[in-house]
């Protein structure tokens, strides 16, 4: 039963006591038994306003009190500044760093995307073959959406990227592709303008063109009156029909996405596209009351009757998957997020510790006090409350230090401008983080101050103000020590954590992805098809800019490729290839990834071509059947063989842009697989295609020179100027940016577990450095005595080292221990290192241990440096 | 203290119930028929005033209660003077007596 509880039933039969006292002694003087009882009450009065007004007491009361404990609790705290200074620091670093990446995991993980109904929003995607997460053909997606009864709406988009003229400059812009519905799912209505109707995607309906906040306002100078006019875009006269709300963002799980700035409708009838081309990405809207476990499981029977029905769907052995949306975005930061979260709750855990630790080293001075308080008849319960009201309050100074410290440890975090997690810019200190910090704060404090608060009230009253003024080993040695051995622990796991992120990072460092991105400028350029209708006037453009580029000063060499290696602002090609001849299963066909390519581009980036030759010009000129694979797709398919000279059947687009038949080719070259995606895991093998096999829209150039980058960024400019002023050149960068960019995530996580280990480590110093103080001037005494009756000085030195050394030793131990039981926790985030790498434990232990000693060693030292005769005096 | 301005009342009951204590454990009717006895009956104090005054003095620590049971094998709340009470009620005391005493010494200048 809840205190107040009993307290308000107490006060009810207290009140029935009374009257009937009250009515037993009207009896005794002579009244009828009825007329006593009304008598009594009448003279109680209101009974619910005598119970109003007493419980109102017990509020002012507790009101009154807790305001007492505040006073009483600053009063204490100023009569100690240091503590209170040490303490409210330690305690504003500790939750200050929680107010900081909560924020992040708040903006990224917990509050919903800024979509209309966003919890009902899924991806849903297209298995086939091993691929999990791809792309749907046209017909696909019209065959889900005639079929599901779990959606009300499926929406799909493909992003690619154009140019639009007529306005001040060209410009080349990411594009979009989308089905009529497909923005009003993510937007409840637009800045102006209108949304594409129903009908308006299909093939012969009239061009139209939606634009975002950015572009309208960069471009065409935020004018209002912009709907209705005509835009070209790729050459093609577009009629603007709506611009995007400001804050709108196209937050999907691929980066591409979210630098779309132009979108417009398919102008397609999907289901007539060919059901082996998987390019669109689907989303949709799940109907009220169904979850996406119904949505993925509709999905997969109308997969399966998908395979039954059409040969396409069962040669991909077609399957797909329902994820949330929110889920589905967050899935490549979450590991990273989740980890840093725990990472910086073990460092307010080491703060609880250590305050914890200040406050038992205080409390010896408070018990008598707290003694004399007890001796004259305070309750117990009142001095605990006393205390947790003043550690509380010391939780809340620290708390409201912490957001100054919060605020500032997040403008770091979003400086350092993390690729890949856009929601990040969402991050500040909001109602949500604040909670958060003031619930942080008061459970601080009462998590340290907890047990200093009982140990104090439970002490021998007697025994302690007969040891009064006395300097004693006071509170229990224990209790103390094995604060120490888990503030020591802690920051070994967190050390252990940091060692490991370190490794991968070198190892990041280290890797060989198949090229040399170190001297090598690229940019992009986009081929509108109004302009460059024919392969040969893409090809013949390319030659002659791949020419007057080589001619310039410091250039070594020029190459291009339809999407580089690491850039992920392209929709990635991928199908997939079987040898000629070879019977069409999927075991027999290999998913590679599809290059359309320049010559020179090898070696431009510095690639290892293994056998064969590159492409040439003449291959582009006569449109010879000929491909370069990789040393991947070498292997799959002709697995211990020579692949030069084999042939491969591929898709070729002889009438131009994506009209694909399959024709067979010759492999006329191998070169080393290039990691095209990641850094860290191999990928698919690649299928090199000269331009003329398979001309895409947008290329990009790439430009192996001595010169510096900026000085040939200037030539680029104008060479592509001077052979099309219309044509835009994006992307102007080292290639080396697309490589940090791989490493940013890593990078991230690795400072940012830097940082919380640096912390945890600093505050456990200060924590063993304090213990270890506090027992050599408790034991000065001691200390003395053994000086005098002779112990030798190095004795005494070793002596405290060896007390206050040995939690540190068995905190390095468990926390080692601990930290190999937790670390495959963080395996996504390692490459190139064991999670259980003797290096790292093996440092880690080191410097630890040292530091540790080291924090003792100080105190131990001053202990030898007691000088007996004062000591024993001043007693 | 039927007649009497409830704003001078608030020390003067918390010494009168402390006053009536200090002869022993009684409950709160106890106490109200205490008061009105040793006032001669100036004072009679109503439950509405008792209730919320025990409660709050107990609260500050002067007063204690337990449940005990009474003569009619009833179970009835007593209270007792605590330590701090008794203390309290030492200042309480004083400070009366400073208070009647210059409130009489004001009456008597002319």
């Amino acid at each position: 039963m809840s205190r107040r509880k009993r307290m308000l039933e107490e006060l009810d039969q207290d009140i029935r006591d009374h009257i009937e006292r009250e009515t037993q002694d009207n009896i005794e003087r002579g009244m009828p038994p009825e007329e006593a009882r009304y008598a009594a009450i009448r003279k109680f009065g209101n009974v619910t306003l005598v119970k109003e007004e007493t419980r109102e007491v017990w509020i002012s009361v507790w009101l009154e009190q807790l305001w007492q404990d505040i006073r009483y609790g600053l009063r204490m705290l100023r009569k100690s500044p240091g503590f209170a200074a040490v303490a409210i620091l330690t305690l504003a670093l500790g939750i200050g760093a929680n107010t900081a990446i909560f924020s992040v995991v708040n903006a990224v993980l917990l509050q919903p995307l800024p979509y209309p109904n966003a919890k009902r929003l899924a991806m849903i995607w297209s298995t086939w073959g091993n691929e999990t997460r791809g792309p749907a053909s046209g017909p696909e997606l019209i065959e889900l959406r005639s079929r599901s009864h779990a959606f009300e709406e499926i929406a799909g988009i493909w992003v690619t990227s154009g140019t639009i003229t007529g306005t001040a400059e060209p410009e080349q812009v990411r594009l979009a592709m989308t089905t009529a519905n497909f923005l009003p799912l993510l937007a409840e209505k637009q800045q102006l303008g209108r949304f594409f109707a129903p009908g308006e995607d299909r093939r012969g309906a009239a061009p139209l063109l939606i634009l975002t906040d950015g572009l309208w306002r960069r471009q065409f100078g935020a004018n209002p009156a912009i709907v209705g006019q005509t835009t070209r875009l790729n050459g093609n006269d577009f009629t603007v029909v709506g611009v995007l709300p400001r804050e709108f963002k196209l937050l999907f799980p691929d980066s591409r996405m979210a630098e779309v700035q132009v979108f417009i409708p398919f102008l397609n009838d999907l289901e007539k596209q060919s059901r082996d081309t998987g390019y669109i990405r689907m989303v949709g809207r799940l109907r009220r009351g169904f979850t996406v476990a119904q949505a993925q499981s509709e999905a997969e029977t109308i997969a399966s009757q998908l395979r039954r029905e059409a040969k396409e769907y069962a040669e991909q052995s077609l399957h797909l998957s329902v994820l949330p949306l929110q889920e589905d975005d967050v899935r490549p930061v979450q590991p990273a997020l989740v980890s840093l979260f725990a990472a910086v709750v073990l460092v307010l855990l080491v703060t609880c510790a250590n305050v914890a630790n200040l406050l038992l080293s205080r409390s010896g001075g408070r018990r008598h006090e707290t003694a004399l308080r007890a001796a004259m008849g305070a309750e117990r319960r009142r001095i605990v409350r006393q205390f947790l009201t003043e550690n509380i309050l010391l939780g809340c100074l620290g708390g409201t230090a912490a957001l100054g410290i919060g605020w500032a440890a997040l403008k770091w975090i979003l400086s350092l401008q993390p690729e890949g997690i856009y929601l990040l810019v969402a991050a500040k200190l909001d109602g949500w983080v604040l909670a958060f910090t003031l619930m942080l704060s008061i459970l601080t404090g009462i998590m340290f101050g907890l047990a200093p608060a009982l140990s104090v009230a439970r002490g021998d009253l007697v025994e302690i103000l007969k040891e009064s003024g006395k300097a004693t080993t006071t509170g229990k040695p224990w209790l103390r020590q094995s604060l120490i051995v888990s503030e020591v622990s802690l920051s070994c796991i967190l050390l252990v954590g940091t060692g490991l992120m370190i490794r991968t990072f070198t190892s990041l460092l280290r890797v060989d992805p198949g090229f040399h991105a170190e001297n090598a400028l690229t940019f992009q350029l986009s081929f509108p098809w109004s302009r460059y209708g024919t392969v040969e006037s893409v090809t013949n453009f390319l030659k002659d800019l791949r020419m007057n580029l080589a001619a310039m000063p410091g250039a070594e060499s020029v190459g291009g490729v339809s999407h580089l290696p690491l850039d992920e602002g392209l929709g990635n090609w991928y199908s997939y290839y079987w040898a000629e001849g070879a019977p069409i299963q999927l075991q027999n066909t290999v998913m590679a990834d599809h290059r359309s390519t320049l010559p020179g581009y090898f070696r431009s980036i510095g690639a290892t071509l293994l056998t064969g030759r590159e492409f040439e010009d003449a291959d582009d000129a006569v449109h010879t059947h000929v491909a370069i694979v990789d040393d991947t797709v070498a292997e799959q398919i002709w697995p211990g063989q020579d692949a030069i000279g084999k042939k491969l059947s591929v898709e070729d687009s002889p009438a131009g842009a994506f009209q694909f038949i399959r024709e067979p080719v010759v492999v006329v070259g191998v070169v080393k697989h290039i990691q095209a995606h990641s850094l860290t895991s191999k990928g698919r093998g690649q299928i090199y295609l000269p331009v003329s096999l398979a001309p895409r829209p947008a290329y990009s150039l790439v430009v192996r020179t001595t010169a510096p980058m900026q000085t040939f960024a200037a030539y680029v400019q104008l060479a592509v100027k001077k052979l099309d002023k219309e044509m835009p050149v994006s992307n102007l960068r080292p290639q080396m940016d697309y490589i940090e960019k791989a490493r940013a995530q890593t990078r991230f996580v690795t400072v940012l577990a830097g940082a919380l280990a640096a912390l945890a480590l600093f505050l456990a110093c200060i924590g063993i450095y304090g213990v270890t103080s506090y027992s050599v001037a408790q034991r000065k005494r001691e200390i003395a005595i053994r000086i005098a009756v002779g112990a030798n000085l190095g004795d005494v030195g070793r002596m405290i080292l060896r007390q206050s050394g040995l939690p540190v030793i068995v905190g390095v131990v468990t926390g080692l221990a601990t930290a190999l039981a937790l670390t495959p926790l963080l395996s996504g985030l390692l490459y190139g290192v064991r999670q259980s790498d003797p290096l790292t434990y093996a440092a880690i232990s080191l410097v630890l241990g040292a530091v540790g000693v080291l924090a003792c060693y100080i105190p131990a030292r001053s202990a030898t440096k007691v000088d007996p005769m004062i000591v024993l005096r001043s007693e | 203290m039927d007649s009497e301005p409830t704003t001078l009342l608030q020390g003067t009951l918390d010494l009168l119930i402390l006053k009536s204590l200090l002869a022993g454990e009684m409950h709160g009717l106890g106490i109200s028929r205490r008061i009105q006895q040793i006032t001669g009956g100036t004072f009679v104090v109503k439950p509405g005033s008792l209730f919320p005054a025990l409660h709050r003095m107990e609260e500050e620590g002067w007063i204690s209660s337990f449940w005990g049971d009474s003569e009619n094998n009833r179970r009835a709340k007593y209270y007792r003077l605590t330590k701090p009470g008794r203390k309290q009620l030492e200042t309480e005391t004083k400070r009366w007596g400073r208070i009647s005493w210059a409130i009489a010494q004001a009456l008597e200048a002319s």
